[in-house]
Parts: C-alpha cells; structure tokens; sequence
C-alpha cells in the first residue's frame, strides 16, 4: 500500500513536472512575441517609443506615426506571425504524418506549388493583390496532384514522400523556367518572391490569410486525436475504429492548406516548418495536441525575429526573410543529419 | 459474470478467400469461433493466421466470401462500430517515439469519443481500469519504449482493454517473451476471459500452451483449415504431423491433463546424447 501511494506520487509529480515546463515554455514564448512584436512597432528608420507605437497601432498620436505603424511595420509584424504559425503547425503534423524528421511542405510539393502559381501570376502582370491567392491556389493545386499521384497505393508513407519530392522538382523545374523566359525587370521581382519575404504586406493580405488560418489551425487542433492514433501504425489505428487513409488526407489537406496560407502571405519560406517541430520536441518531449499550439507560437517567433534580423541587424538593405531562415536551414540539416546517422525513427510503410 | 451462450459475439467466416494482391493467403475458409470463449489458432509459418485475424477484424476486406459478428457482416459496419465491440493487438505494433504508458492507453478510447467531446470521466475510469488489470498502473507515466518486452506487451493489452470490447484479437501475444512473461500475459488473458467474460481469439505458436489456455483450437494449414475443436479433441500425433511435418507423441500435460505434443528425438541428437 506504502509503495503503492509511493509510486503515486512520484508519477503525479512526473506529469506536474512536464505540465511545468509545457507552461513555461508558453509563456517564455508569448513573453518572446510581445517583445519581438514592440521592437518590430518600434525601430526603423522613424524610432518611437513603445507605448507611442501601441497608441499609433490604434490610430492615435502622430499622423507620421500611425501612417508607420498602421501601413508599414504592424502587417509585417502580424503577416511574419501568421505566416510562422502556420509553417510550424503545418510541419509538425507533416513530421508526424509521415514519421520522418526531414518531412516540410518543402518536401511535399507545396511551396512549390505555391511558387508556381505566383510566379505564373507575376508572369502575366496580374496585380499585387491576386499573387497571394495565386500562391493559395498553387500549393493546393499540388497537393491535389500529390493526392491523384498517391492514392492508388492506398496513401503509403514511403510512395507519398517519393511523389512528394518528384512534384517539387517538377514544380521547381517550371518556376526556373518561367523566370529564365522573363523580362528582367519582372525576373527580379519574381526572384525576390521565391526567396521568402513579408516586404510591403498589407492588412488586407493579412486579415484574408490570418482569419483562414485561424480556422485551419483549429481544424488541426480537433484532429488531433486522429493524428495520435495514426502514430499506432495502420493495423492498431484501424482496429481503433479509424479510417486511415481518410484520416491522412484530412491531416495532409489541414497541412498544405496552413502551408500554402503561409505562402500566400510570406512566400516559400524555408527551414521554419522543418526545424520547429524539432525545437518543440526538444522543449517539451512528445508530441501532444498542447505541443501542436506550442509549435504555431514557436513558429511565428522564429519568423518574426528572422524578419527582424533582416531589416535591422543585417548590415544589406532590403533581403528578404526568406534569405535569413535559408542561411540558418543549411547548417540545420547537417546537424539533423549528423544526429540522424543512428536511426531514431522506425519507419512503417 | 453471467453466462452467455456462445452464439453471442460468435465471429464467423464462410468460403472466406484473403488475397495479397495475386497471392491467396486464406482460401475457401468456414470458421466458427464461439462467443464468450478462448480460441487458439495454430499452424506453420505462413499458413494465414495474421491474415485471418486481420480480415476478422475488417483490416482486409476479403476477395471473396464473408465475415458475420453475430450473423451481421462486420465489412457493411463503420469502422467504429466494429471498434466498439472488437479489439486487436497486432504482431508487431508500433510504440510512437516516447510515448508514456498512460497516453497509450487513453489511445485505446478513441471509438469512444466523439470529435469535439472532451475526455469523460467514463473514459478515465476504463483507462484506470486497464492499467490496474495489467499490472501497468505503477509505469503509468514511464515511457514506453524504455519498458521491458513484458512490460510493453501488458501496455498494449492495456489499450486493447481500455477499448472495452467484448472481443479481443490477439496476434501472437506472447511472441519476444521469455518463458516467465509468456505466462503472465496468458494468465492476464485466461483472467480476462474469466472474470470479464471477454470473448479471446489469439494467434500462438506453442501448441502446449494453446491446449492450456484455449477452450477451442483451430489448426491452419497453408490458409485452410486443418482442424477445428477442443483441444483435447484436436491435438494428435497425426494432425501434428500432417500440419507441422513433425514426428511427434502426445501425451497428457502432467499439470494439466491437456495434450502435450513431445516431438520424437532425431537420430542425429539421440545418438550423439547416448555416445
């Protein structure tokens, strides 16, 4: 009996222990966002104080002021946010769906896709305001093609990462050829698009974007559960009752649909959905559905702070934020592949 | 525990055919396995039986034929009824990255939960329930893949009872195990069916154990079925033969008084023992 309270306690003080820590982690990182999001309001070539730039988020002080905040910095801030949030939602579930760290909507054909589409839309001159929906169009587009390609083997892991990678190199191949074939003065634009970048967002990009993803992150959140029992393998999710190939193209549409919404507002930005469920796994141990809401704020942080990092530490004027995650994925995938050489994950076909 | 007649969660098959592809695994099969009883399924490698628990389970739908849980054909229910009333333990599951016992567990009440539902007190009360039958409540938040073959074995019995089915599919439960763990999860087993009335069909490999903890018995042999029946009205020096290609006498278990299959010595091992 003795041993019995004994053991009860030690375990319940485990699982406060991890409870603990998931909850210092959120707050580190909603502490971090505020930050990043003051300093984002607040520097620049006009410097304000912080609560000048909050009164000017709301449309008071200084004409100039609020002209800064309201147009410029405020729907970069949020546009990075919304775009960070959704990559690393969009990666963790990738990650899990396809039992393999290396696993992004890089892999998958969506920025691909999504590249595809805008570049196609800057191609015929389209205005700015449609490139956004061309990109949401583009990696939902290669989804669906990724979907035609794998569903005859009955969605397989292994098949759908291979079709994946070939839908990319054909996606890639199409958008290099596009831009080779462009005048130069839209090449460059174009370019610039293709690295990643939230330069020049406006509100109305990022209500769009952001209100859908709102909404496709609570999608993730409910499915979860499915998302669990798929990590049982096929056998032990179906004889819970699961569908599991329907339960995978739900789980793969909420990621390419998070995915291309990233897109859409900040381009194929690269690295964030690789390298943050990795980061959340390190903080918080095994995936939970608190982890997945963890992984959208530890997604928007690392955008936003590398968007930071471009417009005012890097000593270059106007690169795009896709060029800093870019910088830091390379060596990322050295040390993913290094840490690799000895199997952590079964893979299950 | 009152007593059901064993035409209650009865699984059947007629003229079942399971293919692989091109390949047919089970050919032509027509089963009975009573409700409210243990069942054994025995044979060579490769003569079917985890393709006959996995289209019992409606994992595969059958090339021909059909499978009836009390006359209904479990391949026109949804996944989830089927889930509510039959549960299965694959060979080889897969224990997710780091996983703790607990959160294994709760797996098993998916078919329970509704979409937006949060997790009930009924679904506590079966997970606490499973753990406690399992011996598993002391390792509730160990992670599972730092247990012991033993330990990981009980766990997954602990998600298949959480499942709260009245029938339990197991695949070859005791593979991996030493001869210690092997009687405990037949012991867990054998104490299911007893004081939980559940219906238990299980792949095993050691006909001696099979007589011991099964009340029926169904012999396969290259997908079709050899023999079916009470172990003690089953297991011969013949069927051995015939299925298994050994030589063999079958005496009485001295423990239990179920058949015991002792092969006959090859000459090569005789002799060399008596030189």
């Amino acid at each position: 009996m003795t041993s019995a309270a004994l053991f009860a306690r030690t375990t319940s003080s485990a699982r406060i222990r991890l409870r603990r820590r998931v909850l210092l982690c959120a707050s580190c990182g909603l502490v971090a966002l505020f930050a990043l999001l003051s300093v984002a309001l607040t520097t620049g070539e006009m410097g304000m104080p912080a609560g000048t730039a909050l009164r000017a988020l709301v449309g008071l002080g200084d004409p100039g002021d609020v002209l800064v905040v309201q147009q410029f910095r405020a729907p970069r801030a949020f546009a990075a946010i919304v775009a960070g949030a959704g990559l690393g939602v969009a990666g963790c579930v990738l990650q899990r769906l396809f039992r393999n760290p290396l696993a992004s909507p890089d892999v998958m054909g969506v920025t691909g896709g999504a590249s595809l589409g805008a570049v196609s839309l800057i191609a015929a001159g389209a205005s700015q305001t449609l490139i956004p929906v061309g990109a949401l169009a583009g990696g939902l587009l290669s989804a669906l093609l990724l979907g035609v390609f794998a569903w005859r083997s009955g969605v397989a892991v292994t098949r759908l990462v291979l079709t994946g990678l070939a839908v990319q190199a054909g996606l890639a191949a199409a958008v290099n050829l596009l831009i080779v074939r462009f005048p130069a003065e839209l090449a460059g634009s174009a370019l610039q698009w293709t690295t990643g970048s939230v330069y020049g967002r406006t509100w109305t990009e990022v209500w769009g974007a952001g209100g859908a993803m709102v909404a496709a992150l609570a999608v993730t959140l409910v499915l979860h559960r499915r998302l669990a029992v798929l990590d049982l393998g096929d056998d032990s999710a179906g004889a819970l009752g699961l569908s599991t190939s329907a339960a995978r193209l739900q789980l793969l549409f909420v990621a390419v649909v998070l995915a291309s919404l990233a897109a859409a507002l900040a381009g194929p930005v690269t690295f964030v959905a690789l390298a943050v469920p990795h980061i959340v796994r390190f903080l918080t141990g095994p995936p939970t559905a608190v982890s997945l809401a963890l992984a959208g704020l530890t997604g928007a942080v690392l955008l936003l702070a590398s968007d930071l990092v471009v417009q005012h530490l890097l000593p270059v004027e106007g690169l795009p934020v896709g060029a800093v995650t870019a910088t830091l994925g390379a060596p990322w995938l050295l040390v993913l592949m290094f840490r690799q050489s000895k199997p952590v994950h079964r893979s299950h076909a | 525990m009152t007593a059901r007649p064993d035409t209650v969660n009865q699984l059947r098959t007629e003229a079942l055919d399971l293919r692989y592809g091109d390949r047919l695994v089970v050919g032509g099969l027509d089963l009975t396995l009573p409700g409210g009883a243990v069942t054994a399924i025995v044979g060579p490698n490769a003569c079917g039986k985890s393709t006959l628990l996995r289209g019992l389970s409606r994992l595969l739908s059958p090339a021909a034929g059909t499978v009836t849980l009390d006359g209904s054909d479990i391949h026109r229910m949804s996944a989830k009824t089927l889930a509510l009333r039959l549960g299965l333990l694959p060979q080889q599951p897969v224990t997710p990255e780091a996983i703790t016992v607990e959160a294994l567990v709760r797996l098993g009440r998916y078919p329970h939960q509704r979409l937006l539902a949060p997790w009930s007190t009924a679904d506590q009360r079966a997970v606490d329930d499973a753990l406690e039958r399992t011996g598993t409540t002391a390792l509730r938040d160990q992670p599972v893949d730092r247990l012991s073959g033993g330990q990981r074995q009980r766990a997954w019995i602990a998600l298949a009872l959480a499942q709260d089915t009245e029938l339990l599919l197991l695949d070859e439960p005791t593979t991996f195990l030493d001869l210690r763990h092997q009687l405990d999860v037949l012991d867990l087993v054998a104490a299911l069916h007893a004081e939980a009335g559940r219906t238990v069909v299980m792949v095993l490999h050691d006909l001696g154990q099979a007589a011991r903890y099964a009340d029926h018995m169904v012999v396969l042999k290259d997908g079709r079925l050899a023999a079916a029946g009470a172990p003690a009205d089953v297991l011969d020096a013949e069927l051995v033969k015939s299925v298994f290609d050994v030589d063999c006498r079958v005496i009485p278990d001295p423990e239990t008084g179920t058949p015991l299959v002792i092969p006959r010595g090859s000459a090569v091992r005789h002799s060399a023992a008596t030189a």
